[in-house]
């Protein structure tokens, strides 16, 4: 996986301007990190990476570093 | 004793039978002495419903639904073989919790294609003339989703409110043909795709929504497979065009 690219797509689905999200960001100092956000990530996931990963993985997370892990850590599903 | 639920010697499609409401549905179905066809795409998953079934041999007719050009000439197969059809509990779908802001148009044809288009097309075939006894009965599974709000939601909501509208105007023009069409909107279901669906929330999310909106807590895939039991059987025959609400009280709130 892309890290770069997986930052620009958490830009454009946290509406901030691309390059905003960077390696290190911890999800609490996001404004834009809510319950929406977190269905809105699992639906981009599942887009754009064919994983399908359950909330309570990502309530574990603390930075967007543990939300790039875990997309590159599941196994893509067949649909 | 009286069974006003006995359909020996009837045939009923059912799709979606592979699991959950529709898998429920078969089997209730059988139980109660129609012979089901048993609509599915996985013809694994679909010998293990029709196992689970009593009765009448049965029989099942694996076939993506999605496939909206092949629905005319693969229905009228069936009913040749095994019709023609007493009923139709139309219980395939997919859920869908994509908020707006990723919601692409892909997702949003992949939605009304199955939640919406199956349903229309299984209708009109259904409706041909030699394909349906005289007296027959469609339920649609709609959802309450198709009624009230919820966020994250468009997609599906959209599709079950069109199938929603869909049952009423199929209902008045079907009615001369001898067809009843209704709906059931369940809420949340003990199903895989509530299970697919729970996947979006985390656990104490899950049990405070349902909490908060079902007073009579988490609905089972039975409890809905007899209310579409109740409207495919002569316990319906004065109903046309209503949407059932079966949600555990969802509805009311």
């Amino acid at each position: 996986m892309n890290k770069t690219e997986f930052y620009r797509n958490l830009d454009e689905l946290l509406e901030v301007d691309p390059g905003t999200i960077k390696s290190g960001d911890l999800l609490a100092d996001l404004e834009s990190w809510d319950s929406v956000a977190v269905i809105s990530f699992i639906a981009m996931a599942d887009e754009k990476y064919g994983v399908n990963i359950p909330a309570k993985r990502i309530a574990e997370c603390r930075s967007v570093d543990d939300l790039a892990a875990i997309v590159a850590d599941t196994q893509p599903v067949s649909k | 004793m009286i069974n006003p639920l006995d359909l020996t010697g009837r045939t009923i499609v059912v799709t979606g039978a592979s699991a959950g409401i529709g898998r429920s549905t078969a089997t209730l179905l059988g139980g109660l002495g129609a012979r089901v066809v048993l609509v599915g795409r996985n013809v694994e998953r679909l010998n293990e419903t029709a196992r689970l079934l009593e009765g009448t041999p049965h029989r099942i007719a694996p076939f993506d639904l999605t496939r909206l050009d092949e629905i005319p000439q693969w229905l009228a197969g069936l009913a040749d073989e095994v019709g023609p059809f007493s009923g139709l509990a139309h219980c395939a779908g997919i859920a869908s919790l994509v908020p707006l802001r990723v919601l692409g148009i892909g997702h949003l044809d992949e939605v009304m294609r199955t939640d919406f288009y199956s349903a229309v097309v299984l209708t009109k075939e259904f409706s041909r003339k030699r394909l349906h006894a005289a007296n027959s009965s469609i339920v649609l599974v709609a959802s309450v989703a198709g009624m009230l709000a919820a966020p994250a939601r468009s997609a599906y909501s959209a599709s079950k409110g069109a199938l929603i509208a869909f049952a009423r105007s199929a209902a008045v023009e079907l009615a001369k043909s001898g067809i009843r069409v209704n709906c059931v909107a369940p809420s949340y279901v003990r199903t895989d795709m509530y299970e697919k669906t729970a996947n979006g929330l985390t656990p104490e999310q899950l049990t405070a929504l349902v909490n908060a909106t079902q007073p009579l807590g988490l609905g089972t895939p039975l409890d809905v497979a007899h209310a579409i039991a109740y409207l495919i059987a002569d316990t319906g025959r004065w109903i046309t065009g209503s949407v059932l609400a079966v949600d555990g009280g969802y509805a009311s709130q």
